[in-house]
């Protein structure tokens, strides 16, 4: 029998994927040991979820250290490079980060939580597969990875099984994730069909030589446009967004806010410049994009999607949904990099998105740490609680300032190379546009702070100090800080943006 | 009369629009992931289609695979569904209404 | 598609297999009106009200059939649904197996990449088990006598909302 010719998989192929089977085993390892304990011993899973994330992480930053080409492994399906290498890292600080502080945090461990052990290796096979989606490079893989996270995810939105809310929201994430998934899959058959390839190089190959119609081409690529938009939660696919994030325990919401839309951004960098950006020969391509006038599709959505989570986060008075829109409205700016598909514009995500993470997910987390006392996430009870936990409340003040793009914190750095891409290509009136909603984030996040520290409590309300658990104070210290750092002194982090993508363009 | 890939593709093309449109117009969300389903079935047609025309087999392994994702997807579906209409007794969509603003 | 052809047989082309399928169709509706014509030519005509109710004997019918299944039903259904698609990747599989052992290292690794699908896909079996979703009653009781009653005050909130089953 003749084998077809392509990459046979072999055992040497997992000496560059250690960290996601190490992370599969993990997973597998507690949830027997969850069984094991017959579902009242949470700790052994948190224990071994924790180990299995710190040894997928040392490995991941071996990896980097070591440098090296791309791999292509596993049949041609997925590929290590420097780009899988950042993400793998960012993924799993996020993974870890949010294992470690949902383990004080009620909404999960609450004691009428009868399945608190789960939580723990859905969110390790959840931080696995997002990898997976910064490493493929075949449809099928694509396919196969989006629909691992966006599982897993549905899982975790209806955690809190006996909750109203929280099984709403998941009803609506599967079934809107479940028709977005459809969509694109349709898209992607048609892709298949125009090219006859699976991987993206292939799909590449077979759009430069056939004759594309531009009518097709543009259809098919909105049509998988759907999918992902659906993923990072772009307008007109953002609807779940605020739902879920509101109905989900909130350290859920915290790993939706940045682990699926990063990936999913991931996967679009690596699927769209593989198939229609320049790569190594620019000449070649720009019709592609030419062609289904791509930058001002892009440009179109990312405006449309910054303005409107700005203005629909402004009249928010749940924190938990504030947060939601205004990660809508970061989505917007993050888009913007895609306008023009060049390596500038790309590097400038993958900072944005690394900073993205440590300023949102702390944000989520503070908000965590303030549910597990005041069990509200309304803005009107956060009145003085800045008084009652000040270390809690200066971090909020870090994130949210960060969030909002003031120098000197990290997120006016990923502000400033996002918008500097964009007008180097003289797309001037989509940076002047995301300019005014930076002054519109504003107004909105620093409500938040003059809650908590200029507003007073209600009369009679309890002002004593809050006893916040120093896991959460460790956590929470490890995000504000480089939010801090990164605002001056980021040019390391670039750097290492710069080479993901450079690795990207070149090792194909 | 011959069949031809055109025939395959107005075929799944047919399924998909039945199925997005009974997913716009249905508000029982058993029948909406119904719908869904025949989305994906639809695509599996386009596949099959596809990987015959172009004579390779990745086509084939696809829809496999989608047969698998798809019925974890309704599994996952349906679980939720069970869950909420425990507490509900009712898998009306329209009554889903705890999360609106 | 013509080497799937069995030895010595000939290539009637698509039209000619959708013939042998219009001919069982059409053998198939005779058959039907053949056996209900000779009955009806054969038996007696004397209906009389006791003979035309539903049941001749039994209970008689009450209310609508569309009643609502118990929700129990729908997990039987699901767990089916994931342990019998699962399957699908097991034919493919054991068709090529075969052909794969031979060759040196392939071998090894398409046996043990089965080997781990199935350990996974049967830890899936020993979850549903040990959370008793197997039983068809479920034991609620396990699980609520080891919560304590609350103490904490703050706390109240959050069950609240929640309900009791």
């Amino acid at each position: 029998m003749e084998l077809l010719n392509l990459n046979i998989p072999s055992w040497s192929d997992l000496a560059y994927w250690r960290p996601e089977a190490i992370l599969c085993g993990t997973f597998l390892a507690a949830l027997l040991g969850d069984l094991i304990g017959r579902g009242r011993r949470p700790a052994i899973s948190f224990v071994i979820s924790v180990f299995g994330l710190i040894t997928a992480g040392a490995y991941s930053v071996a990896a980097v250290l070591h440098g090296g080409a791309a791999h292509t492994i596993m049949g041609d399906l997925i590929i290590v490079d420097g780009m899988a290498a950042f993400f793998r890292l960012l993924f799993i600080l996020a993974g870890l980060a949010t294992v470690l502080f949902s383990w004080t945090a009620e909404e999960i461990m609450g004691r009428k939580r009868e399945n608190k052990a789960e939580f723990f290796y859905l969110t390790v096979l959840m931080t696995a597969a997002m990898m997976v989606m910064a490493e493929a490079r075949d449809l099928l893989m694509l396919f196969l990875s989006m629909e691992a996270v966006g599982l897993v995810s549905y899982v975790m939105a209806g955690y809190m099984r006996t909750s109203l809310r929280s099984t709403e929201a998941s009803l609506k994430y599967v079934i809107f994730g479940a028709v977005s998934s459809g969509i694109m899959l349709y898209g992607l058959s048609l892709l298949y069909g125009m090219t006859g390839a699976m991987t993206f190089d292939g799909i590449r190959a077979g759009l430069l030589a056939g004759e594309v119609n531009g009518l097709s081409l543009l259809i098919t690529v909105i049509l998988i446009l759907a999918g992902m938009s659906y993923k990072i939660a772009a307008v007109p696919f953002h609807f779940w967004c605020p739902d879920v994030y509101e109905g989900a325990p909130t350290p859920v919401a915290a790993i939706f806010s940045v682990g699926p839309k990063a990936a999913g951004f991931a996967l679009m960098i690596r699927f769209f410049y593989t198939t229609l950006a320049a790569g190594a020969d620019p000449s070649a391509s720009a019709p592609l994009i030419e062609l289904i006038n791509w930058p001002l599709l892009m440009a179109v959505i990312a405006a449309v999607t910054m303005t409107y989570g700005n203005l629909v986060a402004l009249r928010q008075l749940n924190v938990k949904r504030m947060l939601a829109y205004s990660s809508i409205s970061h989505v917007g700016y993050l888009l913007m990099g895609f306008v023009l598909l060049t390596d500038a514009g790309l590097a400038a995500i993958l900072f944005y998105l690394a900073v993205y993470t440590l300023m949102n997910l702390g944000a989520f987390f503070v908000v965590v740490a303030l549910n597990n006392h005041i069990k509200s996430e309304e803005l009107d009870d956060y009145a003085g609680i800045g008084f009652r936990a000040p270390w809690l409340g200066t971090m909020m003040v870090i994130f949210l300032a960060s969030l909002t793009g003031v120098p000197p914190f990290a997120g006016f750095a990923g502000k400033f190379y996002v918008f500097t891409a964009v007008m180097d290509r003289q797309w001037f009136w989509l940076a002047i546009l995301a300019a005014l909603n930076s002054v519109v984030g504003l107004y909105y996040y620093f409500r938040v702070v003059k809650a908590m520290f200029l507003t007073r409590p209600a009369e009679g309300a309890d002002t004593t100090p809050l006893k916040i658990h120093w896991l959460q104070y460790t956590v929470l210290a490890v995000l504000a800080v480089p939010t801090l750092v990164l605002g001056f002194w980021f040019g390391p982090l670039k750097v290492l943006a710069d080479q993901a993508i450079g690795l990207l363009s070149t090792g194909m | 009369m011959e069949i031809t890939l055109s025939h395959y593709l107005l075929l799944a093309g047919a399924v998909f629009t039945t199925g997005m449109v009974g997913f716009v117009i249905r508000r029982n969300a058993i029948v909406m992931l119904m719908c869904v389903e025949l989305m994906l079935s639809s695509t599996n047609i386009v596949f099959a289609a596809f990987s015959r025309f172009h004579g390779n087999a990745d086509g084939h392994v696809f829809v496999l695979m989608n047969f698998a994702v798809a019925a974890a997807e309704a599994a996952i579906g349906l679980a939720i569904l069970v869950e909420i209409f425990r507490r509900r007794r009712t898998v009306n969509v329209d009554d889903f209404k705890t999360l609106m603003e | 598609m013509d080497t799937m052809l069995p030895m010595g047989s000939v290539d009637v082309g698509m039209n000619g297999h959708f013939a042998t399928v219009l001919i069982f169709v059409l053998i198939g509706f005779f058959f039907a009106a053949v056996a209900l014509i000779v009955a009806k030519l054969l038996r007696p005509h004397d209906p009389n009200p006791t003979k035309l109710t539903t049941y001749e004997c039994g209970e008689e019918t009450r209310g609508s059939s569309w009643i609502r299944f118990n929700v129990r039903f729908y997990l039987v259904a699901l767990f089916f649904i994931v342990f019998d698609v699962e399957v699908i990747f097991l034919y493919p599989w054991a068709v090529v197996f075969k052909h794969l052992l031979p060759l040196p290292e392939l071998g090894v690794l398409v046996f043990w990449e089965m080997v781990i699908f199935l350990v996974i896909l049967s830890l899936g079996l020993a979850y549903i088990w040990v959370k008793g979703d197997l039983d068809w009653v479920k034991k609620l009781v396990d699980r609520a006598e080891d919560e304590p009653p609350r103490r904490n005050p703050l706390l109240k909130s959050v069950t609240n909302e929640e309900g009791s089953q």
